[in-house]
This record gives C-alpha cells, structure tokens and sequence, in this order.
C-alpha cells in the first residue's frame, strides 16, 4: 500500500487564524488596553514652524480639574539622555540631531512637542493641555529645499553651519564620459510631493512604571518592540532588563511606527515621572505630521537610437523637514541605491541632498524611497519610447536585465538574485489584453476622449540589513511542543496587521505534521519572544519564518528519534510527519499521533533509551547568506536580501475639461518567489496598489505660508475610497529566491511604486495627444486641467 | 472627545429650544455661548477640536423639526430632516426630484445619511458643501424662529457669507418650504476629488418646457465655486428657444463667466473652480432638458 502525500497548507489560502477575533471586534489593540489608576496625557504644540521658546506658564493648567502634573521639555531633559538614532546622518559625513522627547528651547515645525499633561480623564488632559501659556519668540521659516540651501538662509540648528542634513553619492560619476557615444541625451526634472502613511489606528501607548520593582512596563503601537526597549532604556537610563514592552495588535503602520519616534518616549517617560500608568493616544491631526517622498529628482539620461540605455546621472533633493532620530533620511539613500535597478545600466550616477526645513520630519515609509526612484526610471522609459519611436513596453524589455544575468552588481552595489522581468511584462500586457486596449484607446481618442495606457516597472529590495544600526536581515525564532502535542512558536517578528504569524503558523505546521489549530503564534513581548527586529523590510517570513522553519526542523528530529523508537522502525526506514501522525514510511499500520510522540519525549525517555536530549524546543536564527557589507574596491556593499518584482499597467481615461482621473483597469503581475500564503500576498500587492495609487492622484500634504499643516485629517488628505478603485487584476510568477529555505522574497512594499508610476504615465499617455505632460505628482484635477490650460494656450 | 465642560440640553418643544438659547447656561462650564446642536457632523468635530467652545449645546433632536411632507404645493423639509429621510420620501421625488439626486451623492455614506441633517448644513454655509446650491435652485423658502416670531425668506439670504448664515442671534432654523417643480425637468451634478473629497463645485438646473419644446423657464444655481450660491441668469441662452447644443453651451458659457470671485480651498484653487464652471453648468443643464423631455413625453403617454 502506498502512502498519499500529507496534506502541506504552504501555498494554500488558509484564512488567517484570528480572523474571526478581528471581524468581531475582539482583537486586542493598545488602545484597549487599561490597568488600575490609567492616567491619560496630552500634548501641548507647537502652533509655530520656527520659534525659541521664551518661557512656559503651567499655573492655569495645574489648576484645572483632574490634572496631575505638566511637564515641560527641559524638565524631561534633565532626567533623560537624548534618543538614540535608528541611522545617524551624524556617523556617516552629515548632522547629528539632537532629538528628546519634547521641544527644548526651541521648536522647528508645527505641531512640535513642547509640554505634556498628565490627568485623570482624557478630556481633561486635552483642556488643561490648552490652558498651557508658551511664550514663543519667532524665527523667520525656512518651507522648502531652495529657502532653505540659499545663501543667508535661517538656520534649524545654527550649530550645523547650514540645512543640510547629509549628501552623499551612489555609483560612479562618469555620466559625461559616456554620454558623448550615446545617440541621445535627454534632462528633466520629476518632482515628488509630501505624503504620510495614514495608518488607521494612530500611535498609542500605555506606559505603567512600577516604582517597588522599578521595573516599565509599556504597551506600544510598535513595529519593533524588543529594540524600542533597547532605545527606551538608553533614553530612560534604565538597564534593559527593567523593561517590557508589548505590541498588541496593530491597525496598520507602513513604516510610521518604527522606532526611533521621539512618540515612542512620552508616555514612558511621564508615567516614570507621575508614578502612575499613562496612557497617551496620538491625535489624527498629529498622526498626519510625519512625512515622506517630497523629492524633486533632476536627471539627465543617455541611450542610443535602440532604446537602451546608456548612463542616467540623477541629482535628488528631499525635503526631509526637521531632524529626526528615526530612520527617515534613509529613504533618500535607498531610492538612490535602487535608482536603476533591474534594468541593463552600467553607468548610474545619483547624487542626493537631505535638506532640513521647517516642517515635520521623514519617517521611514513605505516603500522607503523606492518608489521615487520607480516613477523616475519608468517616466524616462516612457521617454526614451517618444524620442524613439519605440513602443513603450518594448523600450523596457530591451532594457530589463535578462533572466540569465543573476546574480547581477548594479552599480549601487546592490547583488539581484533572480527573475524574469520581461516574463511579468508579457503576462501584464496578456492579462490586459493590451492590442484590445490599444485599440479602444484609438478608438475613444476619435471621439476626442482621452484615455491613457500606462506602464509601471517596481523592483523592491528587500530584507536589509543596516550596518552598526538595529536593522538586521536575520531574526530569530522558537518552536515549543508540549506533552499534548501543542506548539507554541515566539518569533522577534511582528505582525502590523498583515497576517504574517497565520503564515509563520503554516510553515511550522507543514514541517512538524500537525494542523494549524495545534499552534500558537506568540509575537510582541519581550519578555516572551527571542531578540527580534520586528517589522521591517518586508523581512518577516524571510527571516521569522525561515527561523521557524530551521527550528521546527529540530522538533522534527527528535520526533523521529522518539517514533522511530516507539515503533521499532528500522535504520533503513523513514519516519513521516503529517494530518497529525507520525508513521513509518510506506507502512500506515505503523503510527502514531504526534502527541503520543511529543508525550513520550516528555516521560518516556529513559524507557525508550533515547540517545538524544530529550528537548522539543528550538531557537533558531535565519541569516540570509548574500548580505555583503565588506565593501568591495568601489567601496559598495549589498545590503539586502531579496529583489522582489513587479510590472503594472494602468488603463484611465481623463476627462479634459475637469481633469479628473478615472481608473478603468489596473493589471499587475507580481513575483515574490515561493508563496506561503496566496491571500496574504493578494492582499499585499492590493493594498500597495490602492497607496500607490492614492499617492498618484491625491494624497498630499499641504502647507500654508507660515508652513502649517492644512491637512489635518481624512477630509483634507484625500486617501482612495473603494469607489474610486477598480479591482486589481493580479498575475502571479514565482522565481524562489536562491539558497534560501523557503524561498520567498518580500512582499510587504509591494504594489506602491508600480501603481504609482503607471497611473502617473496613464495620465501622460492620455493628455499627450493635446500637447500636455505632467512632470510632477500628484496628478490631480487641478494639476491635469492646469497642464491641460497651459498646452492649449 | 470634548475637551471642555459644557451644559448639554435637548428640550422637547421648539418654545424650550429657543428659550434654552436665549438664556445663559449654568456656572461651571468654560465655553462661551450657546449653540444649536442638529445631526452633529460638524457640531461635535469641531468641539472635540476645541475650535468652537459652546457653553451650552441645544440639542433639537426632541423639537418636532424633523422630517419632510408633502403640502399639496410642495414639500414642507423640517431643519432636522437627514439625507436619509430625503431619500425616502416618495413627495421628494414628485415634487423635488433635484433634492433626492443631491441626498443620493451626499459623501460618508448611510452612517453620515442618517446623522446629519439639511438644515445643519444650510445653517453651517459651507460654501463646498451640496446643500446651500441645491436649496436656492429648488426656490426654498426658509423659516426661522426667535425670540420675536418667525419669519421667512428667500434661503439664498441664508448664506450670508461662507460659514456664515443670516440667522439671528437667539433664533432656529425650524425648515424650509419648497416649492414643487413638478413638470421640470432636473439636474445635478458634482465634481469631487474622489470619494472623500468634498464638492469641489456643483450645478444644479431646472427646466421646464412646453409641449412644444420650447424652454419657457430655466434655474441654474452653481455651488462651491463661489463663497455662496451662485444663481446664474440664463435666460436669454435658453427661453424662447428649442433647446440645442448650443444653446446649453451658451448658457454654459454665461455661467463660466459669472464667476468672478471662485471659492478657493486647499483641495482645489479658485482658478480650477471659475475653469470647470461652464462644462459642469453645461451638464447639469443637460441632464435637465433630457429629464424635461421625458416628463413631456411621459405625460403624453
């Protein structure tokens, strides 16, 4: 009798194993949480893009009801050391900031910081908070790169000597060289605009110092929690160990609650000054203050008469807003090592410049500077398939690297692993049927319709690891199996809402046999789960879920040992592990139920003589081989782990006499190598595109002229409803990732950058025909029919 | 979340309301006067922004204004009456089918529909909002009562300035009478932003044709292009005449043009709303000749 295969859930759509807790409203977020004696904060800010503080008059909010203490910036200073840096520009040629919990001495944007309240109802802490008398003396602002690189600019730190934060360059600088063989040089300027990551759930926390134990115990909304203590106890000058900090379930993140937020520290640090838990919920006005993607990127780009390219030298300028300790600046450098990416190019050159103006910092945001250097190399392909004659999409096959050219040096230095681009190019262009949808776009732009067919290339580097900073590509996992057969798995990666412990929950139930039910997931606790670095870099089953893996493959072995003993198998015969059983190969008469198995571990292995230690626990780390960080002779180094790929096409039709946009089909074929779980990646890309796509056409953060933020809330920052999305149609491919054990690749950025910058060349395509370009995003009503007004004039 | 303490009163008579408002609230809030509370969709956001600090909130869920009847020549649409009750009410669709094709876009879906209210809006005079345009288009009448009495007015003297209207300290927006324009044809449209977005402008237009074709009254009212409602003169384009293109078009033309000072927000410049005027007045016109049509052609069958 032969054995059928055990069922393998890996690549199935298995619903994730809270879902029924989310749908019903019992999923337990921080904001739920509450222990005797809450005490609840709010935040005095700064109504000022630039000003010193003169003095501070706490009389009238002490006085109100309810309140416990107000605590200014300098008093927190005094009783705590700076926060440390997720990457410090400092270290690397440029500025350190300084950055503390609240504004000491002077505030550089709006909404800053300066004092806290501590009372007993939330209500009262937002009343006392207005109570607060600051004396501001105000400071000339400096709103965007320009003002803020002139000659006699005002100064955000005068200590630094200018704006800037740091600038560096990325690949050779041999653009002129080269380009005097080259049959075409073109120049242009794209600028990017300020977008936020608008989670739902704003950034909450529930601090609880215990004075007896002198021991904090913190519920964050965080991505990372075990490094958060790691920063936490260097800010509070507290030893580690005194700390636990939690992360419940998350409403979402994208990159805004990685540590490094001077948010992180406030109710911490009250509820160690009060002596009573605090609890401190970020305001949606304040949740909309963080900021990425405001780039202006100047190009100049060579290539011949064929469409291939020949050099690109890019010159980008961010406008990061104030100093940071987060991890924000960073996305200036990736975009610049991702510039080009993918696509045949040996001569690449990106100078950037981070420039501090008076307004709320970067914040590391997905996908973290990539999606810049997306919409420039896919408007230059657009516009080398003018120039040329050539088709769009042929213009990139002919420049996409071949899928026998991995693994492959970009000139950032970073190491592609694999893939086929031109492979998802051509399923794109078959699910949309493009030689249809050319043919419909001739047909409405006969009618004087303007309908636009738009291309989007996204390479993603994943999984990175930062050199000397808590960012690292491994992560560690363990796998526990008690008597019953129960398995608890502790990861240090976490979930921002994604489902990612339902997949890591898969993977162990595939190698130890037992059904999904048996496991436990447990994420977010340091004082439960292994040093982990959370969520970050679409890393969590790259490295949480192929630690699980190795380590579940321990619990494996002992399994065998034990059921081979139990059932007097033979050295010739295999032990199989599957739908709960542990069985000799080919012999199904001859099994037992993992639990016995697991129990017999436990109290049988001295009767059993047993010659192994009797353990089903395991931790195991997962790190990736082909990080390199030993800089090679140009000095570059790869610092991620998986290249993750996707091509978009973008079918709209704007109306020319309003601008508006709309969507009629979006087609993208996505490759993250192997799947662990189909929905969850279907739900990824869906999402990444919906923000990409928000990004396109109408997220954006607006300014007044004193540089307040005008918009505040879900009213003033248009994010896409469902109405305004048509249903993403998804093309899978699957190129695993070499050497590793699952081979999966990232999938957590993916969808944004493609999604962009198709609909940014959708909307080109269509308004080409009247002599209008957009070179700047958002492309929205206003901005189309503004370009739209100008070439007809 | 309101930060602040105030006095929080829902009378159940109209009498008691205007009372409440006109008497000052107990010691031991910290706002300043009274405000009348109606669905709350800006009342309550704003108070928990600490932008409006009322010391006393006068609640007239319990005043017998909400609602909206059928009167013989029209509809009588209480100050409390929500979209959703627009929506409902089959009076609406005979005798102003233009406020139920309003109701139906109206952004925050049921939730929203069923909280706020069209007098709540009307007294708010946001100039980007659907309200204010459609109110004067249809021809509503406004009743408000104070101390002194009541009184009626043209709703366009509603909108006094944007965020602004005319009512009276210590008076209520008890409804509106609108008269019916059965007969008419309507229509109506919205240009937003995307689905969060609000109006960025509308055009609301009312034509009625006689049995020959020939226009013989026509309303266009443009709203969120100017602070408030903009009633556009298209009669010369359009009365007297068998409705073409271009005569829509001229009419389009003379609604563009009327726009002399556009409402300018941070979603949209006031160059955008005085360019995008004519081709939404063009449609809204349209949208009305073709519905005035079929009313003609339906009452011939």
């Amino acid at each position: 009798m032969t054995s059928t295969l055990p069922r393998r859930s890996v690549g199935q759509r298995v619903k994730r194993h809270d879902g029924d807790a989310h749908l019903t409203g019992q999923a337990v977020y921080t904001g739920d949480v509450t222990v005797p004696g809450t005490t609840h904060a709010a935040l005095v800010r700064s109504p000022h893009a630039h000003a010193t503080i003169e003095s501070i008059d706490t009389t009238a909010a002490l006085a109100h009801p309810g309140v416990l203490a107000v605590v200014t910036g300098a008093e927190i200073a005094a009783v705590t050391d700076e926060i440390p840096h997720g990457l410090d520009a400092g270290h690397l040629g440029g500025h350190h900031a300084v950055v503390r919990p609240l504004a000491v001495g002077k505030v550089v944007h709006v909404g800053e910081p300066v004092a806290a309240v501590v009372a007993l109802t939330p209500a009262d802490a937002a009343a006392a908070a207005l109570l607060v008398e600051v004396g501001y003396d105000l400071l000339p602002v400096v709103l965007d790169p320009d003002a803020a690189l002139a000659e006699d600019a005002p100064l955000l730190y005068p200590e630094w000597g200018d704006n800037v934060i740091i600038a560096r360059e990325v690949g050779p600088d041999d653009f002129d060289e080269v380009a005097t063989s080259a049959a075409h040089v073109l120049d242009g300027e794209l600028r990017g605009h300020r977008g936020n990551a608008a989670p739902m759930e704003t950034r909450t926390y529930l601090a609880d110092w215990d004075s007896r134990r002198r021991h904090l115990t913190v519920w964050a909304t965080t991505q990372n929690p075990h490094v958060m203590r790691t920063v936490l106890a260097s800010t509070l000058r507290l030893p580690e160990g005194s700390i636990r900090v939690i992360a419940l379930k998350i409403g979402g993140s994208f990159g805004l609650k990685m540590y490094g937020n001077r948010e992180d520290f406030i109710a911490p640090v009250l509820s160690r000054l009060v002596g009573r838990p605090v609890k401190w919920v970020e305001e949606r006005s304040a949740a909309l203050l963080p900021a990425a993607r405001d780039q202006r990127l100047a190009y100049r780009v060579a290539f011949d008469d064929d469409g291939r390219l020949r050099a690109l030298d890019v010159h980008a300028v961010s406008d990061h807003g104030a100093g940071a300790a987060t991890h924000g600046w960073g996305m200036a450098h990736v975009g610049a090592l991702a510039t080009g990416l993918g696509y045949a190019l040996d001569h690449c050159h990106v100078r950037y410049t981070v420039v501090a103006t008076n307004k709320a910092p970067w914040v590391g945001t997905k996908p973290f500077g990539k999606e810049s250097a997306t919409l420039l190399l896919e408007r230059i392909m657009d516009r080398i398939a003018v120039t040329t004659g050539l088709d769009p999409a042929e213009v990139r096959r002919r420049n996409f690297l071949a899928p026998d050219a991995f693994p492959h040096t970009h000139t950032s230095g970073l190491e592609l692993d694999s893939g086929d681009y031109a492979a998802a190019l051509d399923l794109t262009l078959e699910l949309l049927d493009h030689p249809a949808a050319r043919a419909m776009q001739s047909a409405a732009r006969a009618e004087g319709r303007c309908v636009g067919i738009g291309l989007g290339f996204e390479l993603m580097p994943e999984s990175a690891d930062i050199p000397g900073a808590l960012v690292a590509a491994f992560d560690t996992s363990t796998v526990r199996m008690s008597p019953s057969g129960q398995v608890t798995v502790l990861t240090g990666v976490t979930s921002p809402g994604t489902g990612n412990d339902t997949a890591i929950a898969q993977l162990v139930a595939d190698e130890l046999g037992v059904a999904m039910s048996e496991i436990t997931v447990v994420q977010g606790d340091t004082d439960l789960c292994p040093y982990g670095f959370g969520n970050i870099s679409s890393r969590s089953i790259i490295t949480g879920g192929n630690a699980a893996v190795l380590a579940a493959r321990d619990l494996v072995a002992t399994l065998h040992t034990t059921a081979r003993a139990m059932l007097s198998a033979g050295p010739e015969e295999a032990i199989v592990l599957g739908d709960g059983m542990a069985q000799v190969a080919g012999d199904p008469e001859r099994a037992l139920p993992v639990p016995a198995v697991a129990g017999a571990v436990h109290t049988l292995s001295y009767l059993l003589g047993l010659d192994i230690e009797p353990r089903l626990e395991s931790t195991r780390t997962y790190r990736p081989a082909n990080v390199r960080q030993v800089p090679d002779e140009l000095g570059r180094m790869n610092t991620y782990t998986t290249y993750p790929y996707a091509v978009h096409a973008s079918l709209l039709e704007v109306d020319p006499e309003t601008g508006s946009v709309t969507l009629l089909r979006h087609v993208v074929t996505h490759d993250c190598g192997t799947v662990v779980n189909p929905m969850f990646v279907d739900g990824q890309v869906t999402g990444g595109v919906a923000m990409g796509i928000g990004a396109a056409l109408g997220e954006e953060l607006v300014f007044d002229a004193d540089g307040v933020p005008a918009s505040t809330g879900f009213k003033t920052y248009l994010l896409p409803r469902a109405i305004d999305l048509p249903r993403v149609e998804l093309g899978h491919l699957c190129t695993p990732a070499p050497g590793t054990p699952l081979g999966a690749k990232g999938v957590g950025e993916a969808g944004f950058s493609g999604a962009l910058a198709a609909v940014v060349n959708a909307v080109n395509d269509a308004i080409a025909p009247l002599g209008a370009a957009l070179e700047a995003t958002p492309v929205s009503p206003p901005r189309v029919l503004a370009a739209l007004l100008e070439a007809g004039q | 979340m309101i930060p602040h303490r105030f006095d929080y009163v829902a009378p159940d008579s109209l009498a008691g309301c205007i009372e409440a408002l006109n008497t000052a609230a107990p010691a031991g809030g910290d706002g300043e006067d009274a405000r009348v509370l109606a669905g709350g969709t800006w009342v309550l956001p704003e108070m928990s922004r600490a932008e409006s600090r009322p010391a006393r909130l006068v609640d007239l869920r319990r005043a017998g204004l909400g609602g909206v009847t059928g009167t013989g020549s029209g509809l009588s649409v209480g100050a409390m009456c929500t979209y959703a009750e627009l929506l409902a009410s089959p009076d609406v669709l005979r005798h102003a089918p233009l406020l139920h094709t309003m109701a139906e876009g109206i952004t925050g879906g049921w939730a929203l529909r069923s909280q706020a209210t069209v007098g709540g809006s009307a007294v708010s005079a946001r100039p980007q909002s659907d309200v204010p345009g459609a109110l004067v288009a249809c021809g509503a009448v406004a009743r408000a009562v104070g101390p002194e009495g009541e009184r009626r007015f043209p709703v366009a003297e509603l909108f006094a300035a944007a965020m602004h209207s005319s009512l009276l300290p210590g008076e209520v927006l008890t409804g509106f009478d609108v008269p019916s324009t059965a007969g008419a044809g309507s229509g109506y449209v919205k240009l937003k932003r995307g689905g969060s977005s609000w109006p960025i402008a509308t055009a609301a237009a009312l034509v009625r044709l006689g049995d020959e074709g020939v226009c013989r009254q026509v309303s266009l009212v443009l709203g969120a292009v100017t602070a408030t409602p903009l009633r556009v003169d298209v009669d010369a384009a359009l009365v007297g005449t068998t409705p073409g293109d271009d005569g829509v078009r001229e009419a389009a033309h003379l609604a563009g043009a009327a726009v002399d000072e556009p409402w300018d927000d941070l979603l949209a410049p006031g160059s955008y709303r005085a360019a995008v005027a004519a081709p939404i007045a063009r449609r809204a016109l349209t949208m009305a000749l073709v519905a005035a049509r079929t009313t003609i052609q339906e009452t011939r069958a």
